[in-house]
């Protein structure tokens, strides 16, 4: 009977302690990131507004004093990863198949839900840095075709003579342009002031002459964002459209206006972590 | 099969000689479908034991018989151009190892449109790290569309493809039957065309035969084989003959068409091309990017006197290749015995 009774409080203590343990632990909860488009207009950040050919208005203006407009501005994020820290440690779950692809996320300018990015089933804990990449690296093009944000027919990023995604696209016009672009969505190339950078190449073969301009970028939160089941911190990320053409180089949009190619993106792939900040979050 | 078995019975008078080779033929009709039943042909990829790993990414699209059948359909539809014309069987014929008619140096788009390359056969696409002369694609699935969106190709965009495909009376089926989707996308119909063009394995030429015992090659096809290992093999390596590197060999010192710098953005890669392979290379003709050569003869002639110096020529080719007129001969037939009349004459490719 002794013995028993020994047994079992010893059992309930260890179920206990055991008990305590799951309480402790919490629950995953969600992260939401919201890429916002902006330019800094007399030191006040805007909201983008896209226009469409034709328009005379430039409201925005590069690093070298060249005025523009946008009609089309899009990016892909992927593979996306939280640090905390206390070691805290979330991987966004990527996938490309037939089927459609997780972790692959095209933040369109003219879509508003595109320009938020729900990560569920991230560890409880408190996060403090973000790191993505802005392109698809290898990964969304070693498995062969793939479907949902990676569709080559419907995501309008893909380039068949050098197979593979645009990391970045942007459209739209400067008065001191000359025009003259191609293969463009919203810009035709008899448009007399027309610009277009598509920025993209993923081949990253060691000892290869390839021009590998996705960017892995990774910015630090200046308050922690705490992530469990009942709460749902959102965090801003802010992607400032005028110092895409400046910042790490300056473009000028009299040169090479017209950006088609891998080699031709450099310096604007270059930009990119400076175009991209971290913003503010919201518990 | 008929004149075998009217010749099997030719002692018979004429009319019992008919009527039995009808009965005779019948029966191995019978026995034909009856076969075809129980086993068919097989539509498994399977690797040749002396092939490399396939470089195909089997995991996420491995063959099968729908698969294959809904691939074959596509390939033989023009429905993926513009005005429906141009088919991708238009310039890939089996018949030559799916590679274009002589009579089409480039190739031949929609509108009679001229295309900027000689189009390439379609062999053992299943171990290639790269495509096209440029090797821009790295993935087979990525290929057709790049024949569909050029402009003197087929000029149709992916998207008005994908709608057509949706709206055809029989493919929601067939793509049903193949992959167990009731939408037709992209990604499904680039895996139905690569599971038709990963089974293009050539691997049952004479030569194929003579390294598995089965056939022996004439002293003249043999003494092309010991030239072709000297002279050749650096470039055309491997069981694939090609060891897919991009190379100038020196057509050309002027290059409007700069190839594999189109991808790289390289300048010591201007006037590069992808070294080719040589399987069939009897029935390809005309030869290089720009079909510059008729015949083999001619490209023979072009290695041993006619290099025409650059600054990306390559090495290797800096002094030509010498080889006498008995040499080439030679080289020549043994590049014969890479002519693969089984492939070119599997059934399982035939269009009906």
């Amino acid at each position: 009977m002794k013995k028993f009774l020994l047994l079992t409080a010893l059992f309930g203590a260890l179920f206990l302690s055991a008990c305590k343990d799951e309480e402790e632990a919490k629950d995953p909860g969600t992260f939401a990131i919201t890429f916002d488009n902006m330019a800094l207009i007399n030191n006040v950040q805007q909201q983008l507004s896209l226009t469409t050919a034709g328009n005379t208005d430039y409201p925005y203006t590069n690093e070298m004093g060249q005025q523009f407009n946008i009609t089309l501005l899009r990016y892909y994020i992927s593979a996306i990863e939280l640090d905390g820290p206390n070691g805290e440690h979330f991987h966004d779950h990527m996938e490309a198949t037939a089927a459609g692809a997780k972790g692959y996320y095209l933040v369109d300018e003219s879509k508003p839900a595109s320009q938020e990015i729900l990560l569920t089933d991230v560890p409880a804990g408190t996060y403090n840095k973000i790191t993505f990449t802005v392109g698809v690296d290898s990964s969304g093009i070693v498995d062969g075709a793939a479907g949902g944000n990676l569709d080559p027919a419907t995501c309008n990023m893909f380039w068949n003579w050098n197979s593979g995604y645009i990391a970045v696209k942007f459209e739209g016009q400067s008065p001191v342009s000359n025009g003259g672009v191609g293969g463009t969505e919203t810009i035709a190339g008899t448009d007399p002031n027309g610009m277009a950078y598509h920025v993209g190449g993923w081949k990253n073969i060691p000892g290869g002459v390839f021009v590998y301009n996705n960017k892995r970028l990774s910015y630090t939160f200046d308050t922690n964002a705490k992530v469990e089941s009942k709460l749902e911190p959102e965090l801003h990320m802010v992607f400032d459209v005028q110092k895409l053409f400046g910042g790490h180089h300056a473009i000028d949009f009299t040169g090479n206006h017209n950006v088609h190619k891998p080699a031709d993106g450099v310096d604007v792939a270059n930009n990119l972590e400076h175009a991209f900040a971290y913003d503010h979050i919201h518990q | 099969m008929a004149p075998v078995i009217g010749a099997t019975f030719s002692p018979f008078t004429m009319k019992k000689t008919l009527i039995i080779s009808a009965l005779a033929l019948v029966s191995v009709v019978i026995g034909c479908k009856k076969d075809e039943t129980d086993k068919g042909p097989s539509y498994e990829f399977r690797k040749p034991e002396n092939f490399p790993e396939p470089t195909y990414t089997f995991d996420n699209n491995p063959v099968t018989e729908a698969g294959f059948k809904l691939g074959k359909k596509l390939f033989f539809d023009p429905i993926l151009s513009v005005d429906n014309t141009v088919s991708c069987n238009n310039c890939h014929n089996q018949s030559l190892a799916f590679a274009d008619l002589p009579l089409h140096a480039f190739s031949k788009g929609v509108m009679e449109r001229q295309g900027i390359r000689n189009a390439p056969q379609l062999v053992n696409l299943a171990f290639m790290k790269e495509f096209f002369w440029d090797g821009g694609v790295t993935h087979l699935d990525f290929v057709p569309l790049n024949a569909i969106e050029a402009e003197f190709e087929m000029d149709e965009e992916i998207e008005n493809v994908i709608a057509k495909l949706n709206n055809h009376a029989e493919y929601p089926a067939l793509f049903k039957a193949a992959f167990g989707t009731d939408e037709i996308n992209t990604p499904l119909m680039l895996h139905a065309l690569s599971q038709f063009t990963n089974l293009m394995v050539s691997n049952n030429s004479p030569y194929d035969k003579y390294l598995r015992g089965e056939v022996v090659l004439t002293a003249q096809e043999l003494e092309g084989l010991r030239l072709f290992e000297q002279k050749c093999q650096s470039c055309h390596s491997g069981i694939l003959f090609t060891d897919e590197s991009y190379r100038n060999n020196g057509i050309d010192s002027v290059f409007t068409d700069i190839g594999r710098a189109r991808i790289t953005s390289f300048s010591g890669d201007i006037g590069k091309f992808r070294v080719p392979s040589l399987r069939n290379v009897g029935i390809t003709r005309p030869y290089m990017h720009n079909a510059k050569f008729a015949t083999l003869e001619a490209v023979l002639d072009h290695y041993s006197d006619g290099i025409i110096e650059s600054p990306s020529l390559d090495p290797s080719l800096e002094n030509g290749i010498p080889m006498t007129a008995e040499e080439k001969a030679a080289i020549i037939t043994f590049l014969k015995t890479l002519t693969d009349k089984d492939f070119t004459q599997d059934e399982r490719f035939f269009k009906g």
